[in-house]
Order: structure tokens, then sequence, then C-alpha cells
């Protein structure tokens, strides 16, 4: 019973001695996370899974009364709408932006939830993945900004309310990916490593799934949102200021 | 007695980093707890206050409530972070 326990204590005990791919490019190396990439290709394959599963249940004519799968899938995505929509300045730009936010959202959900299942692994636990993720969110609202108000009064932002604030501005915009990034991913890891912890050293038993119910499910979704409603943040700020 | 002063001339400078290093991180998460703990605890009970006043409004103040906590969380974020690299890393 004991080496189950210390078997998936070395499963789940990731830091440190993860199987690790080392590219070496030009004197540096790559380093790639074997797990990590598994594990995010677990979540891509179960939303699609799941995504063409329910749209087969789903009504074919528009003029038919929706059924029970329809009318739960259409409340969730209506909260979901309503939710993060109502964060953005203008209805143009929601519209925009909400498929987007709503899969980042799903993947950063489905993630965190992963972890909970036995033997698999969050994606979101390891730094590369979820920085990966906001620098995404970070190009995009640039990108966006530079389209909305054009390269010159983009620019302007940067000095603005004065000129000499300019190197807060730019503190200010490296500051924003690695806030984003690290909390997602010390919420996510520390909840994996608390409740490892007191299966290995001293409750194996009731405990570990009570914690695994608030850390794994509770924090996990409540974290997905904020990342999701950040993301939201981010891109009206760049979009509006 | 003698037991205990044997030991203790056993101590390396590894053993003393060692505890060092569990001792940052205890106090490193210790400290850096306070901080967001308090503020995500203000953000919370004038969200309430807002809520009772207003009980129309809670959608919209119990997601700036959490976005709120989210950039508040940050700080101790950090020092969680800093205490992991001082336990796994260093």
């Amino acid at each position: 019973m004991h080496e189950i326990f210390s078997q998936l204590a070395g499963l789940l005990a990731h830091l440190g001695e993860k199987p690790i791919l080392v590219i070496p490019v030009l004197g540096a190396e790559i380093r790639v996370d074997w797990m990590t990439i598994l594990m995010s290709w677990i979540v891509m394959a179960l939303i699609v899974v799941v995504a063409v599963l329910l749209r087969r249940g789903l009504r074919q004519p528009v003029e038919e009364k929706p059924n029970r799968v329809q009318a739960t899938l259409d409340a969730l995505i209506d909260l979901l709408h309503s939710q993060l929509s109502a964060n953005f300045s203008s209805e143009d730009l929601a519209r925009k932006m909400f498929p987007f936010v709503s899969t980042l959202f799903l993947y950063v959900l489905v993630s965190n939830w992963l972890g909970v299942v036995p033997y698999l692994d969050s994606p979101t636990r390891d730094l590369n993945v979820t920085l990966g993720l906001a620098l995404l969110v970070l190009f995009l609202s640039h990108t966006l900004a530079v389209r909305r108000k054009g390269i010159k009064r983009y620019l302007r932002g940067f000095i603005e309310p004065y000129p000499f604030m300019l190197p807060m501005n730019l503190v200010g915009e490296v500051a924003k990916p690695l806030s984003h990034s690290f909390r997602l991913f010390g919420n996510i890891s520390a909840g994996g490593i608390l409740v490892t912890v007191v299966f290995v050293k001293f409750a194996p038993i009731i405990v570990p799934p009570i914690l695994n119910l608030v850390f794994g499910l509770f924090f996990g979704a409540i974290q997905a949102f904020v990342f999701a409603i950040l993301a939201v943040a981010y891109i009206n700020v760049a979009v509006e200021s | 007695m003698q037991e205990a002063q044997s030991v203790a001339s056993g101590i390396s400078g590894a053993d003393i980093a060692t505890a060092a290093k569990y001792i940052a991180a205890g106090i490193c998460m210790g400290i850096g707890a306070i901080g967001p703990a308090i503020g995500e605890g203000i953000a919370a009970a004038h969200a309430l206050d807002g809520m009772a006043r207003q009980p129309e409004m809670q959608g919209a103040l119990l997601r700036t409530m959490v976005l709120g906590q989210a950039i508040t969380e940050s700080t101790g974020i950090y020092s969680l972070l800093i205490a992991i690299v001082l336990l796994f890393v260093v």
C-alpha cells in the first residue's frame, strides 16, 4: 500500500524531476517538458471530443423547440457571456473578443480540472504554459491597440500623462504578463503541492478528496475565471486608454 | 548530553544552509500572506456592504470584487513563488 503512495508521490512531485527533452540551439538550450505537452494535448482532445459529442445533440432546424442539451448549453454560454462581455467598453469589441476570451477560459478550466484526475497533471502547473497564454494576451492587446488607435496614438500612450513617466509605463507593460501568468501558475502548483504533501505525509484517506475538491475544482474554476477576466481587462485597457 | 554534543559538532555549513532555507521559506510565506489577506478581506467587506445596500448590483459587484482580489493576491503569489524556489530549487 505504501509503495503505491510513494509511486504516486513520485509522479505528482514533479518539481525538479521531470522527463525533459533538451534541444541545443546556438549555444543555449531549449528545454521541453514531455508531460506538459502530453497533458496539453489531452486537454485539447477532451474539449474537441466533448464539443463534437454535444454538437450532435443539438437540433438541426431553427424552428424546433430547443432540447435539454441545448437549453443547458445556452444557459452556460449565456452566463459566461454576461460575466465576461460586460467588462468590455464597447459592444463591438465584446462581440469580436468573446470567442477568444471564452476559449481561453475553457482551456484553463479544463487544464486546472485535469489535475484532479489521478496520474494526470495540470498543464497550467507548468509556468511555460501560463506564460505562453499571458504573452498571447499581451501580443493580442497591443496589436489590437495599434490597429484601433493607429501607431502614433498608440506610441503617445506610453508618454502619458508626462514624458518622464515612460519608464513606469514600460515596466507596467512588462509586469502585466508576469503577474498574469505567475498568478495562475502559483495558485495551481501550490494547490497540487499542498494536496500531494497532505496525501503522502499525514492523511492518505478521506482528507485528500476534500482538498482536491477545494483546490482542484473550486480554485481551479475561480482561477480560470480570473485569468479570462484579466485578459478582458488588459485588452480593454490597451484598446481604450 | 554526550550524544547532543557529538551531533552539535557534526553540523556542517550545508546543514546550516538547509535549515536557513526552510526557515526563510516559512518566514517568506508567513509574512507574505498577511498583506493580501488583509487586502482581500477589505475588498470582500466593502463588496458585501455594497451588495447589502443595493442587492440588484450583486453581479457587477461580485465580478469586480473577484477581479480586485485576484490582483491583490499577486503579492502573496510572489512570496509563494519565492518560497517554492527556496524549498525546491535553491
